[in-house]
């Protein structure tokens, strides 16, 4: 029994993960296992060892609903194992196995793991819509089983050309490695956006800007986001959009994802040293793995059959003469029935929307205007596109000159003796100490901070499934072994996280330090007074 | 589906995969899927409706210990019946008791009749009527001891036996326990009748050893506010199933102390029972020990020593405490391993035999044996028992009398003839105890308690100045001038202290101060304690700690903790409590401690310094 899992699951790994998507309400009958995966990673891992994955898992998750029917299985934690669960959709789950490294470096915090699980399941959901809503019109599951596999691989591998030191926290693929977020990235938060500080008159200019913007599109209403560099300077969308689409356009979209490696904070690239591997994870003859091509007669899988529309494709977008951002992935030109133009679905009001991108120097200006009231498509968009030009190419200069003046570079938002991560729940922004950095802090204070945060995690996890409607309060301060004060804080859904290596032993001195810190930025939201 | 045909099904696996699969209960599918690991996932996993338990329900609040007992007519059932099970059959007070051999030799073709179910622990005189008694008894105590209220509301014993896996009060309870064989046989479970839980004991054992095919170990599972927690110990499987919050590294140890107590009442060679016959049903040999475990899992919300691997002593004056210890010593020359004088779980005096050192957590398992165990209270007992830290392979043989309702003598050899020559022993112990007044001074300490966070002197007491006759006495507290006042009465300590555990490291020794109000009910008391359990796990966590030094504000106390070479303070003060006060106020608590220490700690008697 079990013996070639056990060879299988040992070995097969070299990149020490899999990450795999499976429907529980598919395969349930005697020798249709094989339905129930949507997708797996890696794909060329025999069929045992990927039941035996899946087996587990949803042996677990059956498990665990008799003691907690209403959260099951969220983690496992073995002796060389984590992993990782994430129930997308219902019935939809997805499993992160991770290995634990004998090195250092592979000591995980479940949650970040989850949050990667959760971004690539808003960014597919974004783009294709919901898995569930997929496979209902597609009952063999062949195109969903595609566009999974195509949306996955490419997210895992996009990020190859960046180093691992870079600004963003996306970074999988090194060599042939994929760096997932351990221990070290405990002073960064996936799933929030990060800001940029505006003065107040450019905080007027950009007003301005999105009003201009708005009334592009006539009575159409529709939506504006704007970058500077990496960083958001104003949104009218919902959080839970914002956040999705300002992953994307960080992924693809502002000057720095479509200068392909070529940084403008240069001095951070090395060398860009892991441009290499980036086809092998992709460079798979026929695309989709065998195993979903012809498991079901009635849908046979490939791009041949299924026009697979790849968002986070790499190298597909460019700038147009224009200054109009410009991509092929959703076709060359516009047929009768498709739109050659991106769309994206809004999560709060599951409305479809054209996604328009203009790019000035470092400023990216992100709107959307609903398919539904766009009654001649393509056309119609090129239309507003015009009116865009027209209307809000100057107040755009503005705004970008008034900003890259005040811009200071990457560390900005630096505090001197302060290594921190401040998120705010509520509005999904965090910000923090540029990673460059944070890499001048010890292994020793990064693990203890990464352990706090896992805590904190579980305090937070407990507070939300006790009672709803109150927050969880905590101030915790740790001395560690290595003399580093490592500290959290969370009150009224607001969060910091704070190393402080430099600091005087006395608690005192800590709680000190903290309190300037949130008076002088934070308006004083983790101050006791 | 029959609990039988389940379990024989489980049994079975590792030669006959289930060719046909019927439809299962969810919790069989893991066990259907290790079975169908080796026939080309022929035999696919059953999808569990998921909605079968979506009743839209709330945990059982009244699942804890403290509130089972308000329902006294199941509880006192249940404690008859157990005690049933206890020893008898002796006479006079004394078996001999079975050696190392027996146990090796006694075959598993019929553990039933190798005699263990009725030859359980110790001997006992009495013939189990008076159950009813003692419940009201235990109940009544109002001793003043930090932990009274917890312990005096509780009733020992197995309960809920009429549940299983498939009653939902049964999934709700907070805290289960399962201890089973490494081929899925059920060896104890904390709720529930064990055998109607074969099946879900197959279920673990499955999950457990589809890891283990997979080349790796489980660890911990981790649903909502639940933890499932796996511990393998050979052919012994321990798992719990927790939704208290309670810290991994906690469960975990307490899975360890619970197969430490396993041990104690089997030794290990138990394992070799396995070797022989992979389906050896190891119940019987526990028969009649549901009190044992299950009052060491209540101490596991209770008693501090459970986390803090280190034991505590009754406060006594040092010359009261010296007197005990010199007659321990006495006898210790005479051939006796160790020589334990205890009162509850606190320790008056102890005393090893050269080089023999005692573990804490030993102690704790020891203690726990003899308390739980009713029959060791009414006659002299003569009792085989194996201490897992000092060596996990052989029995010792301990004589236990007690000498007053909570006091108990417990004299441990390595000699299975040493009885007489133990009576002996205690007749010449109890005698000086007596005469020196040692008994009553215990009685009164009892009465007396410790250390309360409301008489925390202001200034570090005079060196010469004992701090006498008593830690707690009343009588001093309310107009001495060297006591804070405290503008809001009755609610703590200055700056708000609540609480304090200081722990030698050296001494493998706490102390624990009195409850006092604010922390008075069972409950805001076992709450404290889960959260210096918390604390504990936090500060040593095994990858980078310990750390020095941490302070936690939560919407329930301060908490402040400082680790050094020498000690351990943990102290809970109010929520409002003053960073600057509270840290001044533990460095006087940490002086104070050191002021008294002659009277809250055995000194000098270091179990680690022979």
């Amino acid at each position: 029994m079990g013996l070639s899992s056990a060879s299988t699951t040992a070995s097969a790994t070299p990149e020490g993960l899999q990450l795999c998507i499976f429907d529980l309400r598919r395969g349930q009958n005697e020798g249709q296992e094989l339905d129930k995966i949507l997708f797996f990673f890696p794909a060329d891992l025999p069929f045992s060892a990927q039941f035996s994955v899946i087996g587990l898992s949803e042996g677990l998750i059956t498990f665990t609903r008799i003691f907690s029917p209403e959260a099951a299985c969220e983690a496992i934690e073995a002796e060389r194992h984590s992993h990782v669960f994430y129930e997308a959709e219902p019935d939809i789950w997805m499993v992160m196995v991770v290995e634990k490294s004998k090195e250092f470096e592979a000591i995980w915090r479940s949650d970040a793991l989850r949050k990667v699980l959760k971004e690539v399941h808003y960014l597919f959901v974004m783009f294709h819509g919901s898995i569930r809503a997929l496979l209902d019109k597609d009952p063999g599951g062949g195109l969903t089983r595609s566009h999974l596999y195509y949306f996955i691989m490419d997210y895992l591998g996009a990020f190859q050309k960046r180093s691992p030191f870079d600004g963003c926290c996306w970074d999988f693929l090194v060599g042939k490695k994929l760096l997932l977020p351990s221990f070290r990235d405990c002073l960064k938060e996936r799933g929030t956006v990060q800001m940029l500080t505006v003065g107040r008159e450019a905080a007027i200019e950009v007003q301005s800007l999105v009003r201009v913007l708005e009334s592009c599109a006539g009575n159409i209403p529709c939506h504006s986001l704007i970058l500077f560099q990496d960083l958001l300077v104003s949104t009218t969308l919902s959080p839970d959009d914002t956040v999705n689409l300002f992953a994307y356009a960080v992924l693809r979209l502002t000057p720095r994802a479509l200068s392909s490696g070529v940084s403008s904070w240069s001095y951070l690239r090395k060398g860009a040293t892991s441009h290499v591997s980036s086809s092998s994870i992709l460079a798979r003859p026929g695309g989709v793995p065998e195993q979903f091509q012809g498991s079901d007669v009635n849908s046979p899988a490939g791009d041949n059959n299924y026009r697979v529309i790849r968002p986070l494709q790499q190298d597909k977008w460019s700038k147009g003469k224009d200054g109009f951002l410009v991509t092929d992935i959703w076709g060359a030109e516009a047929s009768n029935l498709i739109s050659a133009t991106p769309t994206v679905l809004l999560h709060q009001t599951e409305e479809r929307m054209y996604l328009c991108a203009h790019q000035h120097k470092s400023l990216t200006l992100i709107f959307l205007i609903p398919v539904s009231s766009v009654l001649i498509g393509d056309q119609g968009v090129s239309a507003v596109k015009q009116q865009v030009l027209e209307n809000v190419s100057l107040k755009l200069l503005r705004v970008e000159e008034k900003l890259s003046k005040g811009w200071v570079g990457e560390n900005a938002y630096h505090v001197s003796g302060y290594r921190y991560l401040l998120v705010d729940g509520d509005r999904n922004v965090s910000r923090a100490s540029p990673p460059g950095k944070v890499t001048t802090l010890t292994k020793d204070s990064l693990l203890a901070l990464s352990k706090l945060r896992e805590e904190v995690d579980l305090e937070k996890s407990k507070a939300q499934s006790n009672n709803a409607g109150q927050e969880k309060e905590l101030e915790v301060s740790i001395r560690a072994k290595n003399n580093a004060w490592v500290i959290a804080r969370v009150t009224r859904g607001k969060e910091l996280y704070m190393v402080l290596e430099k600091a005087n032993e006395t608690l005192l001195y800590a709680s000190d330090a903290v309190e300037k810190f949130s008076n002088r930025y934070c308006n004083g939201a983790f101050s006791l007074n | 589906m029959s609990s039988e045909s389940r379990a024989s099904s489980s049994g079975d696996e590792a030669s006959e995969p289930n060719p046909n699969p019927i439809p299962k209960p969810p919790e069989d599918q893991l066990a259907a899927l290790a079975l169908s690991e080796t026939d080309s996932h022929a035999n696919g996993v059953v999808h569990g409706s998921a909605g079968e338990n979506n009743h839209n329900h709330q945990e059982i609040e009244s699942d804890e210990e403290e509130v089972e007992a308000n329902s006294a007519a199941p509880g006192l059932a249940e404690v008859e019946e157990s005690r049933e099970g206890l020893p008898r059959g002796s006479v006079g007070g004394v078996v001999w008791a079975r050696t190392n051999s027996e146990l090796e030799v006694d075959g598993p073709s019929s553990p039933s009749s190798s005699g263990y179910a009725g030859e359980r622990g110790s001997s006992s005189a009495s013939s189990g009527g008076s159950g009813i008694d003692e419940i009201s008894e235990v109940r009544n105590e109002e001793v003043v001891d930090g932990f009274s209220d917890l312990q005096a509301s509780w009733v020992p014993g197995k309960r809920h036996v009429d549940e299983d896996d498939a009653s939902l009060s049964w999934r709700k309870r907070k805290k289960h326990f399962f201890i089973l064989s490494n081929s899925g046989k059920p060896i104890y479970s904390r709720h529930g009748d064990e055998h109607k839980l074969a099946g879900f004991s197959a279920t673990l054992q499955a999950i457990i050893s589809f890891v283990e095919n997979g080349g790796d170990h489980v660890k911990l599972v981790r649903a909502g506010k639940h933890q499932v927690v796996f511990l393998v110990k050979g052919p012994i499987y321990l798992v719990c199933i927790s939704c208290t919050e309670e810290p991994y590294e906690s469960l975990r140890m307490q899975l360890e102390l619970i197969y430490g107590q396993m041990l104690l009442i089997l030794t290990k060679s138990v394992n070799r029972c396995f070797e022989k016959n992979p389906k050896f049903d190891m119940t019987p040999l526990l028969g009649g020990t549901d009190i044992v475990f299950s009052s060491l899992i209540h101490s596991f919300s209770w008693n501090p020593a459970t986390f803090l691997h280190a034991y505590t002593c009754l406060p006594l004056a040092y010359a009261t405490r010296q007197a005990a210890g010199a007659i321990l010593q006495d006898v210790a020359d005479s051939g006796v391993l160790f020589a334990i004088l205890m009162c509850k779980h606190k320790v008056i005096s102890l005393v090893g035999a050269q080089k023999a050192s005692l573990h804490p957590d030993d102690m704790l398992l020891l203690s726990n044996f003899v308390m739980a165990s009713e029959s060791f209270r009414t006659s002299e007992s003569f009792s085989p028992i194996c201490l897992p830290r000092y060596n996990p392979m052989a029995f010792l043989y301990a004589y236990v009398h007690y000498l007053d309702a909570d006091t108990y003598l417990m004299l441990l050899t390595t000699s299975s003839d040493a009885f007489y020559h133990l009576k002996d022993c205690r007749i010449r112990i109890e005698m000086v105890l007596l005469k020196s007044s040692v008994l009553s001074e215990i009685q009164r300490s009892m009465i007396d308690g410790g250390m309360r966070v409301e008489e925390l002197p202001l200034d570090p007491l005079p060196r010469s100045a004992s701090f006498s006759p008593h830690l707690g006495q009343h009588t001093l507290s309310t107009d001495s001038p060297d006591r804070f006042r405290e503008p809001y009465i009755g609610v703590g300590g200055p700056a708000g202290l609540w609480h304090f555990i200081y722990r030698s490291i050296f001494l493998d020794q706490y102390v624990s101060s009195e409850f006092s109000p604010p922390i008075s009910s069972p409950r805001q008391q076992k709450r404290l304690y889960r959260a210096y359990q918390k604390l504990y796990a936090s500060m040593h966590d095994r990858g980078i700690g310990p750390h020095k030094t941490q302070f936690r504000r939560d919407e329930n106390y301060v908490l402040l903790c400082w680790v050094t070479q020498d000690f351990e303070l943990y102290a809970a003060f109010d929520p409002l409590a003053d960073k600057a006060l509270a840290i001044k106020t533990c460095n006087r608590v940490c002086q104070w401690v050191k002021d008294v220490e002659n009277e809250i700690f055995l000194l000098g008697a270091s179990p680690f310094s022979w």
